[in-house]
């Protein structure tokens, strides 16, 4: 081959290039994602942060009207922190569900983003008691 | 019969590894006999697994409770359709059908996979009996779906989320996706390893590869579509890790079976075909790995079990080996030709590929950015659905334009006043298309504009193709249009089921954009009497009903839509409470509008004591299309993958010697 450098390798280098520019660009611009958090670790955020416990007590409101208020406590822990949400509730959310949540901390209380809530699927169907 | 599971599972171990040892062995040596034997044990581990399988099955279906994992996933009240199809609603039952399936390719592929030479089937006996030889010591060793306990007088059941038909065709989809893709694996490590690196692998496994990828894609089609009518949030993809997992080998499969035509015509790209061949798999085992270890946060979350770990030091032995095999080799794989022209059917595959492996690799980012930030930063962060997006959006557009581009180039050197002509209808009719969108009011979104106009250019340049082609042939004399047609495409199947295909991802295209950049959302709180519009359509709430059924309440809403003055039906979204298993399930209720392909998408979001609904209602255009593109896909892959007689006489002549032209 007289010339070494061929076309191919040029227009692989490029792309190459291109796509990280454009990933630069983006995760400069955008942040680096969202913090996911579990309650005993929220003191001290106060960007937004997506949430993830268990839900102790039983949960009051009204989620298309107030508001719904619930406790949520670390997954293997004892911190709890109390979360206002509005938007549509998952069907799986209950007392004792895994769920996760985006939304700030404000005064002590998390203020859930509307329409953020999911439920994790429980992983295995407990057997009845 | 717990006794006759494990035996079938041990021996299917010892027979694997010895496929893997002697298969090693005797294509090290260039044993002809040994090599036969070790194909025979690959042969016979399948009918070890077969039995396996069936002990499981028959205990499913007699209700075995001694069995831990019929225990564990059924119970007397299940329907005995989704007693069976608990064989692969567990970790272990999964894990079996996988070898299973494995097998069952690799016996198939052997005895198929001649063409590639003898000396390359000596490799890929042990390649396919090392990725047995895992997935059997796992079940053998680590998830024995045969443990026994004292048998419980009923079992736990199976999640009412599973509870549905699409359970029992879904997973065995993806599975014979990411199982199948093991097969080009395979060839292209037994190429490597017989120093055998000319496109015969390729040629031989071109199917494979194509039958996975198409399992693979209708496999996820199939996920969204369920997720849609039964999951009821009113969308069918959520970017969740475990769909990531499905859709990366896809991707990486897509640029695999563009990039070897170019192989194949051309002689060019070999080192990167045979990286694809490694990414594609990798993901797939990935894949695997992600659904089974529970190691990201999901809303699937599996069993979460012991296993992550030896799927990790799995991935990281297959990496390291192929990609050390792959530099050994890189002195065999240079490209006898070079690209020509920036402008040529080989560099729109070589673009095309670009941003499909930048698609799934941002993806694959995306994924284990949870992972990636807890051990910097010791904090984990996640990236969410406008991350997804921007890339998708990014790298997903040029990909739709070059599908309409690509086939039209020649290959080696394309003149630009010939581009000129051949684009002249394409780009007519989008131009028309887009000004017409945007005199329509199309404009709300940009980036839909964008999309359907691309598409509509990718639509008409399919349509020039097969009318050209056709026209051709036509010419030939002797035949009308329609026999020109049907020998056109039964005389090129593999290029006009492509464009099938991509007519496919079109309509694939043009549903996603509807359904997500034209999307009317709205929600209301109604007393019964009072009514909410959505997009032009008025739902009037009446009240509910309540119906008891032997498992669960159901609570209906009744919505009366009307559009202006016409009644257009009533329907009923609700929820059923499941008494046994205490679970509430929302039960949406869709109105199909046939003539425009848009969909109206109820959803009673609370019902309220007061006798009030919270009632959110989508409008989602044309949406339906992209169920449409799965049978269109469906159809594309059947004609490409379907047997040719005059290709297989032409292949046979070309390698009658065993020499390779290029």
């Amino acid at each position: 081959m007289a010339r070494r450098g061929s076309p191919a390798r040029l227009i692989v280098a490029l792309s190459v290039a291109a796509v990280l520019a454009v990933f630069l660009l983006y995760t400069s611009i955008a942040g680096g994602g969202t913090p996911s958090l579990r309650p005993s670790q929220l003191t001290g955020h106060t960007g937004r942060v997506s949430l993830m416990g268990q839900v102790v007590g039983k949960p009051t409101g009204d989620a298309h009207g107030a508001g719904l208020r619930f406790q949520l406590r670390d997954v293997k822990g004892h911190t709890t922190v109390p979360v206002i949400y509005k938007g549509s509730v998952p069907d799986l959310f209950r007392t004792g569900r895994d769920v996760v949540v985006d939304g700030h901390l404000r005064n002590g209380a998390f203020v859930a983003v509307p329409g953020t809530l999911v439920t994790k699927c429980p992983s295995k169907y407990s057997p009845k008691t | 019969m717990a006794d006759l599971g494990r035996a079938a599972l041990v021996t299917a171990f010892l027979l694997l590894v010895y496929a893997l040892v002697a298969g090693s062995l005797a294509a090290w040596q260039k044993r002809r006999r040994l090599a036969e034997s070790a194909q025979n044990a690959l042969l016979a581990a399948f009918g070890a697994t077969l039995i396996a399988s069936a002990v499981l099955l028959a205990a499913l279906a007699r209700h075995d409770f001694s069995f831990q994992y019929v225990a564990d996933h059924t119970s007397h009240e299940l329907p005995l359709g989704y007693t069976l199809t608990a064989f692969w609603g567990g970790q272990e039952g999964s894990l079996l059908l996988w070898l299973l399936v494995l097998t069952g390719y690799s016996v198939a592929a052997v005895l198929t996979g001649r063409r590639a030479g003898r000396e390359v089937l000596a490799w890929v006996v042990p390649t396919l009996g090392l990725v047995g030889t895992f997935f059997a010591m796992l079940l053998v060793f680590v998830a024995s779906p045969f443990a026994t306990q004292a048998a419980a007088a009923d079992g736990a059941g199976l999640n009412p989320s599973l509870q549905n038909p699409y359970m029992a065709i879904h997973p065995p989809m993806l599975y014979l996706g990411y199982v199948g893709l093991t097969v080009p694996f395979a060839f292209a490590m037994g190429a490597l390893l017989a120093r055998r690196t000319d496109e015969r692998w390729i040629v031989a496994t071109r199917r494979w590869t194509l039958a996975a990828w198409a399992f693979l894609g209708v496999g996820q089609l199939l996920g969204a579509h369920w997720a849609y009518v039964e999951i009821g949030w009113g969308g069918f993809y959520a970017w969740d890790p475990v769909e990531n997992a499905a859709l990366m080998p896809w991707l990486a499969a897509t640029a695999f079976l563009h990039s070897v035509m170019i192989q194949e015509k051309r002689g060019m790209l070999k080192v990167w075909n045979v990286l694809l061949v490694v990414l594609a798999f990798c993901l797939s085992i990935f894949g695997t790995f992600l659904t089974r270890s529970g190691i990201i946060q999901s809303i699937h979350s599996f069993t979460q079990s012991s296993i992550g770990p030896w799927f990790l030091g799995f991935i990281c032995l297959i990496t390291a080996a192929s990609l050390a095999l792959i530099f050994v080799r890189l002195p065999l794989l240079r490209s006898k030709t070079r690209l020509e022209s920036l402008v040529s059917r080989e560099a729109t595959f070589l673009y095309n590929n670009l941003l499909l492996v930048a698609l799934a690799l941002t993806i694959l980012w995306g994924v284990v950015y949870p992972i990636l930030s807890q051990a910097v930063t010791g904090e984990a962060a996640t990236v969410s659905k406008p991350y997804y997006n921007f890339f998708l959006h990014t790298f997903g557009l040029p990909l739709l334009l070059l599908m309409g581009i690509g086939p039209l180039v020649a290959w080696r050197r394309a003149s630009l006043r010939a581009l000129g002509r051949t684009f002249l209808w394409p780009l007519g009719a989008a131009v028309i298309a887009g000004i017409a969108l945007l005199a329509a009011g199309a404009g709300s979104s940009r980036i839909g504009v964008v999309a359907y106009t691309f598409s509509v250019f990718v639509l008409a340049s399919i349509a020039l193709e097969f009318a050209r082609g056709t026209a051709a042939r036509k010419a030939l004399g002797g035949v009308g249009w329609g026999g020109a047609f049907s020998s056109l495409v039964a005389r090129n199947r593999r290029r006009y089921g492509g464009y099938v295909v991509h007519a496919s991802v079109v309509l694939l295209a043009i549903g996603v954009t509807g359904a997500s950049a034209y999307q009317t959302v709205h929600e209301a709180r109604l007393k019964p009497g009072q009514s909410m519009s959505v997009a032009g359509d008025r739902l009037v709430f009446r009240g509910y009903e309540t119906k008891t059924e032997s498992n669960h309440r159901a609570i209906r809403a009744l919505v009366d839509v009307y559009r202006g003055n016409d009644y257009l039906g009533r329907y009923k979204p609700g929820k059923n409470q499941y008494f046994a298993e205490d679970q509430v399930s929302n039960e949406v209720s869709i109105r199909h509008d046939w003539l425009t392909g848009g969909d109206l998408f109820l959803i009673a979001d609370q019902v309220n004591a007061n006798g009030s609904i919270d009632l959110k209602a989508l409008q989602k255009p044309l949406v339906n299309l992209l169920w449409l593109a799965g049978i269109v896909f469906i159809g594309g892959s059947l004609i490409a993958l379907w047997p040719d007689a005059r290709e297989a006489r032409r292949l046979a002549e070309r390698y009658a010697d065993g020499v390779v032209r290029i």
